[in-house]
């Protein structure tokens, strides 16, 4: 064996070894989701903790599987916009599902599923004290000891642009603008406001009762008249399949009411 | 620990580098060995993705083939659903973003060969085909490997381009980076930990291929 | 000649080209000149990697470049074995690997075999295996050399093949060059920009400056009796003057010379009072202690004053400083072992004879 067939003969066998694992790869990977029977649903981050509760007890109850996707509404409502291939949104601002109802890109006008709320949230060891006339809020802003204060962002989330209605009719807001850390959604602004580095925040309401968040500090539910409703409505997006149907149904029964009483949710029937 | 998020980030990476291993060499080899009017051009617009904001990237990337766009539409026309928001969006967005982390290394291990070599070559019969196959190719063969094993580490670690074009959409686009991000907002600080340190050593091992590859490439010249 | 090599080339810009040059099988014909002269240049472009704006090629009844047609025929499809300055082996192949490399036009059972034949030829018997980082500068040389052979080339170009090798390697590479002509009957272009090597290999020499041919001879030719002053400088003549025509006869020219008179042999074309440049091999100048009186004119007695002795290997190159105001000085080669130079020392005096038979006159360059 001449040492240059040598050569070339391991360069070839690793040239081989590489094409293999290549194709192992490519083939072993998981179906594209258009093609397989996976369903996305496209949820509001304040719905995190108690839609992932609701899932399990869906899979349980009907042996059915759904993947779920959080964001922020507006987020959501500029992808399905652009052919995102969800096939059921649960918004926290019903005006995006009525506007995505009146493009005729969803199966009906949906249903209002839940009003949601907001609190004050001020983590362990921030001076900031909570209470529902942020008085604690104005207190601490007052002697400067508000460095950060975190909110989901007003332009696309709608927890954001409740916290900032309430902020503005506390007369905080101009103060407390140059404070402000946005939140991409208010998942995002729970997790800022909870991580010690902001001296606290306001965000939902489901967020705070999960008790991975409840555990990191105090909360202080907003008065409900200080913003506009959340009304957050849920839609079945057109060319929605089997899986999406029945939960949308799932939905509206006892067992998942139930789950989204327990993560402070008002329901519709109760508000209105 | 996300396991078809790790396996999509992978199947990414993987399908990344397959576009661009001929792309690659093609590119580079072309640049390496020509001289043209503009080719600074060329080069410059190869080098925008590493300088660009991903969002920038991604941006234009939906102006180009989102929903709306001409190609988009064909698109939808042609195989019933959209390029962003898929995997095959991803693909795309994928290789134009890791060009020049591919090219790059290509055409530098390309322009090493001595022109003499190469010149030899000719002359001793050997057509450009063969030249390519039995002296480019073998000498530039670690550049061209580590500029493979740049693009699959810097696709594991793509962000911005990835939630921009294509959303978060379990098994679909939601890869190990996005998935890191989404375990966060969920409080799992365990599941981010977790996945965080996988793309951590895979990106130490990928680095220290591509050192031991230049290393080799520098014995090889003699 | 049809089935030797035609080269002829024009060009201005960017390097200039002025070249008409043909070899026939079996001749070696150097292209010497200063460097920069594009002596490597033109070996280039017979084969094949550079083409001038205008010129012809041709090659055993082939044409490989016509600027008129225009007919560029690629380096891989033509026939020239080229051996680089710097060897330009593959770094990745083994010796075997490197000339196997050009066989392309062989089927694949015979190449082995065959290349094995030509690293013998070249006495690399044994280092078949080794790569070229493991090979010395003169058995690279050798691989080099088997690699262009190895096409069956119409043609062999050498590129200062025996620059970067030390002396006596050289002399090794000069008898295996030679052994190679034998057995090889190619027109073989040796570029080289030493003189004294051009004369041992080559049939004939050509001078190349600027691009441009000053002259195209034998070696003997080039060396004694240049064409003109320019090509008496590019060979490197160390006994070149200017002088003027003061008398002529038929036979003899008379010119006035530092102070005195040297007798040269005629020269048509050159008239009384014309300008002209004269030189004398160094090797032809005769050293005398003293004038005998019996001295005709033709032996031409010159005296000065010795400034330095120069050892060159065998022989021993006297300067003399010439007794005249210009101080012109004089170069004689005498053998190491002359008796006559142990009484030249630096700083003696001396006396010279210049055999008019060996004085060749050319118009002055300018």
């Amino acid at each position: 064996m001449t040492s240059k067939s040598s050569l070339s003969m391991r360069f070839r066998d690793r040239c081989m070894l590489f094409a293999a694992i290549l194709v192992l790869m490519l083939g072993a990977g998981p179906a594209s989701a258009v093609a397989s029977a996976s369903v996305t649903i496209a949820a509001a981050s304040d719905l995190r903790f108690a839609l992932e509760e609701l899932e399990t007890a869906f899979e349980r109850d009907t042996s059915r599987q759904i993947s779920l996707t959080f964001g922020s509404s507006g987020n959501f409502f500029r992808q399905i916009n652009e052919g995102a291939p969800f096939q059921m949104f649960m918004s926290a601002d019903e005006d995006y599902v009525i506007q995505l109802a009146a493009k005729g890109m969803t199966a009906d006008a949906g249903t209002l599923y839940a009003i949601g709320r907001i609190v004050l949230f001020a983590p362990k060891g921030s001076p900031m004290k909570v209470d529902e006339h942020l008085k604690g809020l104005k207190g601490a802003l007052a002697k400067g000891e508000i460095a950060r204060f975190a909110i989901a962002n007003p332009e696309h989330a709608p927890y954001g642009r409740a916290a900032e209605q309430a902020l503005r009719r506390q007369e905080v807001w101009d103060k407390l603008q140059s404070k402000l850390i946005l939140g991409e959604n208010v998942s995002q602004a729970a997790q800022f406001a909870t991580s010690g580095s902001a001296q606290g925040g306001i965000f939902a309401y489901s967020l705070a009762l999960s008790p991975a968040i409840a555990k990191r500090g105090e909360y202080a539910l907003i008065p409900a008249q200080w913003h506009k409703p959340l009304r957050q409505r849920m839609v079945l997006l057109s060319g929605a399949g089997e899986t999406a149907r029945s939960f949308y149904a799932y939905m509206q029964q006892p067992t998942a009411r139930a789950i989204l009483q327990r993560y402070g949710f008002t329901l519709p029937s109760e508000a209105q | 620990m996300d396991w078809p998020a790790l396996v999509l980030s992978l199947k990414l990476g993987v399908a990344t580098i397959v576009i661009l291993l001929p792309v690659g060499i093609l590119l580079g080899r072309w640049l390496a060995f020509s001289r043209f009017q503009g080719k600074g051009i060329v080069e410059a617009a190869l080098t925008l993705p590493l300088v660009l904001p991903p969002t920038v990237i991604g941006y234009y990337l939906l102006v180009a083939f989102g929903a709306e766009s001409p190609l988009g539409q064909t698109f939808q026309a042609l195989f019933g659903h959209t390029l962003v928001f898929t995997f095959e969006g991803l693909l795309i967005a994928s290789v134009i973003v890791n060009l020049p982390f591919a090219v790059q290394p290509m055409q530098r291990a390309f322009q090493s060969i001595a022109p003499e070599v190469r010149e030899a070559a000719a002359v001793s019969g050997m057509n450009p085909w063969r030249v390519l196959t039995k002296v480019d190719l073998p000498l530039a063969w670690p550049g061209i490997v580590t500029g493979l094993v740049l693009a699959f580490a810097h696709t594991l670690g793509e962000f911005g381009v990835v939630l921009m074009v294509g959303g978060s959409i379990p098994k679909e686009t939601r890869t190990i980076s996005i998935a890191i991000y989404d375990r966060m907002q969920a409080f799992d600080d365990h599941g981010a930990g977790m996945m965080s340190a996988l793309l951590l050593v895979l990106s130490v091992l990928a680095l220290g291929l591509t050192y031991a590859l230049s290393n080799r490439a520098v014995r090889r010249h003699g | 000649m049809d089935d030797g090599l035609r080269v002829t080339l024009r060009q201005d810009a960017p390097i200039p080209l002025d070249i008409d040059l043909d070899c026939a099988p079996g001749e070696v014909l150097a292209l010497t000149g200063p460097s920069g002269g594009g002596k490597s240049t033109i070996l280039r472009a017979i084969a094949g990697l550079y083409a001038p704006k205008h010129g012809r090629i041709f090659s055993k009844e082939t044409t490989w470049f016509d600027s008129e047609i225009p007919l560029n025929l690629p380096a891989h499809k033509r026939s020239a074995g080229l051996v680089f300055q710097n060897y330009a082996l593959f770094p990745h192949l083994d010796a075997l690997g490197n000339v196997m490399a050009a066989m392309d036009h062989l089927l694949p059972p015979g190449r082995m075999g065959r290349a094995r034949d030509l690293l013998g030829l070249m006495h690399l018997k044994g280092l078949e295996r080794r790569r070229p980082a493991q090979l010395s500068g003169g058995q690279q040389q050798r691989v080099a050399l088997a690699r262009a052979m190895a096409r069956d080339p119409n043609v062999l170009l050498l590129d200062e093949p025996f620059s970067a090798v030390d002396k006596n390697t050289r002399t090794t590479l000069y008898d295996e060059l030679r052994e190679l002509r034998g057995v090889f009957r190619m027109p073989i272009l040796l570029v080289t920009h030493d003189l004294e090597e051009a004369a041992l290999l080559a049939d004939r020499i050509c001078l190349i400056d600027k691009g441009r041919m000053l002259e195209n001879g034998p070696p003997r030719a080039i060396l004694t009796h240049p064409v003109s002053e320019a090509a008496a400088r590019l060979a490197g003549l160390k006994n070149l003057f200017r002088a003027q025509i003061v008398a002529q006869d038929n036979a003899h020219s008379i010119l006035a010379w530092a102070g005195g008179r040297i007798c040269a042999p005629r020269r048509d074309g050159l008239n009384i009072g014309d300008d002209v440049a004269w030189s004398i091999p160094s090797t032809h100048i005769v050293l005398r202690e003293s004038v005998p009186g019996d001295m005709t004119d033709r032996e031409n007695v010159v005296c000065g004053v010795v400034d330095a002795q120069t050892p060159l290997g065998e022989t021993m190159r006297l300067t003399v400083i010439v007794d005249a105001p210009q101080q012109p000085r004089l170069s004689a080669t005498l053998p190491i072992h002359d008796q006559q130079l142990s009484v030249c020392r630096q700083g003696a005096r001396v006396t010279l004879l210049l055999p008019a038979a060996a004085i060749h006159l050319m118009r002055p360059s300018d």
